[in-house]
């Protein structure tokens, strides 16, 4: 009998240990800084990843909360939670109706697109920027034997007949991969309405190139790094500003540098709840400044192939601002805007 | 041999004290987040994932790996004796392992368990050492339409997994397959069944659905059929030993489910959970006494708890050869590649032999520790079932509350927990088998999925389903799965 009261009690040990992220539940609405300069959290810190584990946002939530806490920025504790669902709606609504200062969340561009779609009631507006950390850029991959050498060529078939390409992306239509092409195609002159996009959640996009099911690949700049190297695939081009750093990255063109004046960030952040006082802001964009000026942070971002893109509480709205406009006419145009 | 000496250093790595120890923490682990309801392995490396940090990447790695086919392995403990599945994995082996146990053969119920894991696992070892790099190029061949005809092959199942009423199984079925166009259509981004209600936009977790359906359905059973003694209230375990004849009957799953559970595990997407059906029904087609599976047949809990492990290994191919994820848990440890400084792809094997091999390695070692360390506990751990009915029920319902809670950390899981065991409570006494809803569920959302994705790429001609090899022989196998079980019954029928 006693041993089965051990094992009993093994299992909730193990069960609190894995749930022990989670157990700081309780949501004291408190804590307002009662307006004075400083402000400094009275409890643990709780960053929230509003989805799965393992996800992008899920890693920078944990990497983040690790400097913060492992090279002493912050000297609360910092816990990572995952608020899973509705592609992020389900985190957002979680720290709305909890509306702590301690709760902070890391989003991207879904923030804007999702509401847009009409697929939440949130949006960005109903959250307080805090600071931007990163920012990634997507890819363009073929098949290393497909006809096409760069962007223009693509793009010139395309323009002939939109449906002959499939385009794959891991996100639903409306998100990341498919607004990431389509912000492009257009500024070729491709009719975007007609392109073909499949989504493939389960990171079949590189295998449905690889077997031909379909051509093109819309995906991050890292995912393609190790295919390209080994030779299964060819980056016809990418949406950033510039070429980017690194061995292989290094030689993947940009659309602009093909003329087509276009590019598109996959930026990833901090928010907070709505009603943030200033000392509650700047507490948190110092802190986080740290962090992205830190070696552990460099280190992080190398590992991933992510680059530094740190924006403050203010220059983070008005980026946000732009970029709703911007995907909103575009969205409008796909008849996918609510 | 480049290949050869890759061994050797895979081998060197595995064997040494670091290594050894690392594999014995993941499996130890592994097998512990197995057993709990609902707790799965993803989970569990996502949280690793900054601890390894700085780590060696081979060490880490090996320490994931254990606590993914760990999970594997132990998953099977809880399906059997409480009819809670562990993890997803893990349901197909409470259709004949919880029979057993409530018939007193606990004991030898976990023994089978853990005999045809270990030999799934490591078969599925060797195929992997000898054809990872083959290999790579079987798991890309799968386009939409070839899954599409994989998942056809799958639903076939429906009807035997049935005892009673055909009529009664479709049904569930449709339901199962209706349940799981709730969420957000992947390939429009609409939202279908959700109400506005943001919890629904991912659709339903298949194990909140298989612990509601099993689990609390059953606990709702007990407590309302109070007299009833199906969960063991004598408590008897039984003798953990298997006979000459048991052995003899484990044989041919345990070979058979050995290579076709590392094949579909190879293939992305596909898994443990789908080899585990495909296991367990493919036994029973050929069986020769198919009305014994769901009764606490050997066989029918020795394919699919073959199948399973023989997946996991399966799953590592085109992760380490191509460095494309084939399922949740390899996306994670893909993740966690990424944190340690290792680039997976298809060079990982010329960049990192230490990595690739190493893991290959420590698997051989693992399956052993997993066999050592489950066969011995199995009496202590089967004696759960001693414990007072009351006891024991509380202690389902709260573990199943937690592995759902785990999942998403989101109370509104729990309802949904509650109102499928409701459902699945009605379901039993108006015998309605939850095993096809449960089935239909899994493939109904990736068989609409990948039709959908086949038929836009062709812009909209159906005969983009059958025009390859692989998937008309696909169709075939289906075809004949049906047609085989009617011939022997015609052919019985003026015998009887």
């Amino acid at each position: 009998m006693k041993k089965i009261f051990v094992f009993i009690s093994i299992m909730f040990i193990f069960v609190l240990a894995a749930c022990g992220s989670s157990g700081s539940e309780e949501s004291s609405g408190g804590g307002e800084g009662e307006g004075s300069e400083d402000w400094k959290p009275e409890k643990n810190v709780e960053i929230v990843a509003p989805a799965g584990a393992g996800g992008g946002w899920d890693t920078t939530a944990r990497s983040v909360g690790k400097i913060l806490e492992e090279e002493d920025i912050m000297d609360k504790s910092v816990g990572v939670v995952n608020k899973e669902g509705g592609g992020g709606a389900v985190g957002w609504s979680y720290i709305n109706s909890t509306n702590n200062p301690h709760n902070i969340f890391v989003s991207s561009p879904p923030l804007v697109f999702i509401p847009l779609n009409g697929q939440s009631e949130l949006s960005y507006e109903d959250f307080t920027p805090l600071a931007n950390m990163i920012a990634d850029y997507g890819a363009f991959a073929v098949d290393a034997d497909a006809k096409w050498n760069d962007l223009n060529e693509l793009f010139e078939d395309m323009k002939k007949d939109p449906s002959s390409v499939t385009v794959v992306g891991t996100s639903s239509p409306g998100s990341m991969d498919h607004m990431q092409f389509v912000s492009i195609a257009k500024k070729a002159g491709v009719d975007i309405k007609k392109i073909k996009y499949v989504s493939a959640q389960d990171a079949g996009g590189m295998t449905q190139i690889m077997n031909g099911s379909a051509d093109v690949y819309s995906t991050g700049v890292a995912e393609t790094v190790e295919q390209v190297k080994a030779g299964e695939v060819k980056v016809l081009g990418i949406t950033a500003e510039e070429r980017l750093d690194g061995e292989v990255l290094s030689e993947f063109p940009t659309a602009k540098e093909q003329g087509i004046d276009a590019t598109f960030v996959n930026w990833r952040g901090f928010f907070g709840p709505g009603d943030m006082t200033d000392a509650q802001v700047s507490f948190y964009e110092e802190k986080l400044k740290k962090v992205s000026e830190s070696d552990a942070f460099a280190d992080i971002r190398d590992n991933y192939g992510w680059n530094e893109m740190y924006m403050n509480s203010e220059e983070y709205k008005e980026f946000l601002q732009k970029q709703t406009e911007e995907l909103g006419t575009l969205l409008d145009e796909l008849d996918m805007g609510q | 041999m480049g290949a050869m000496e890759g061994i050797a250093q895979g081998f060197q790595v595995a064997f040494s004290l670091q290594g050894i120890l690392f594999v014995l923490i993941g499996v130890i682990a592994g097998t512990l987040i197995g057993m709990m309801p609902g707790l799965g392995p993803i989970s569990a490396i996502a949280i690793m994932i900054p601890v390894t940090y700085g780590m060696e990447a081979s060490v880490a790695l090996i320490m994931m790996a254990g606590v993914y086919y760990g999970a594997v392995f132990g998953g099977s403990t809880s399906s059997i004796l409480l009819n809670a599945p562990g993890i997803s994995g893990t349901v197909a082996s409470s259709f004949d392992g919880y029979p057993m146990a409530q018939r007193g053969e606990a004991g030898k119920a976990l023994a089978i368990a853990a005999i045809s894991s270990f030999v799934g696992g490591t078969v599925s070892v060797v195929l992997l050492m000898l054809f990872a790099p083959m290999l790579s190029q079987v798991a890309v061949s799968f386009g939409p339409a070839q899954y599409f005809a994989l998942m056809f092959l799958g639903l076939t199942a429906i009807s035997s997994l049935s005892d009673g009423s055909t009529t009664k199984a479709l049904i569930t079925a449709t339901i199962g397959f209706m349940t799981a166009t709730i969420g957000l259509d992947g390939q429009t981004g609409t939202s279908r069944f959700t109400f506005n209600n943001p919890n629904l936009m991912e659709g339903i977790d298949f194990l909140v659905i298989a612990l509601g359906l099993f689990a609390i359905a059953e606990v709702c059973f007990l407590i309302i059929k109070r007299k009833d003694t199906s969960l063991s209230d004598q408590g008897d375990i039984g003798s953990l030993r298997l006979s000459k004849e048991d052995f003899k009957e484990m044989r041919g799953p345990m070979t058979r489910q050995s290579f076709l559970g590392f094949l579909l595990g190879v293939l992305p997407g596909a898994g443990a959970t789908i080899a585990s059906f495909i296991g367990y029904i493919s036994e029973k087609r050929i069986a020769k006494n198919p009305e014994k599976f769901g009764k606490g047949s050997i066989k029918g809990l020795a394919a699919p708890e073959t199948a399973n492990n023989a997946a996991t290994s399966g799953a590592f191919v085109p992760l380490l050869s191509l460095g494309i994820p084939g399922s949740g848990t390899t996306a994670v440890m893909l993740g966690a590649l990424l944190v340690l400084g290792i680039q997976p792809g298809p060079l990982l094997v010329q960049e990192s032999p230490d990595v690739f091999w190493g893991i290959i390695a420590s698997m051989y070692i693992g399956n052993i520790f997993l066999l050592i360390l489950n066969l011995p506990l199995i009496p202590y751990i089967a004696k759960i079932l001693k414990i007072s009915r009351p006891l024991l029920i509380s202690l389902v319902i709260i573990f199943s509350l937690i592995g759902v809670y785990s999942i998403s950390f989101n109370t509104f899981d729990l309802y949904v927990l509650l109102f499928f065991g409701v459902v699945g409570y009605f379901m039993r006494i108006l015998n309605f088998p939850a095993a096809p809803f449960i089935l239909a569920f899994i493939l109904g959302g990736m068989m609409e999925q990948s039709m959908r994705q086949a038929l836009t790429a062709s812009g909209g001609d159906v005969m983009a389903l059958i025009s390859d090899p692989v998937s008309i022989s696909l169709y075939v196998v289906s075809a004949l799965s049906f047609i085989v079980p009617l011939i022997r019954t015609r052919k019985n029928r003026p015998a009887a």
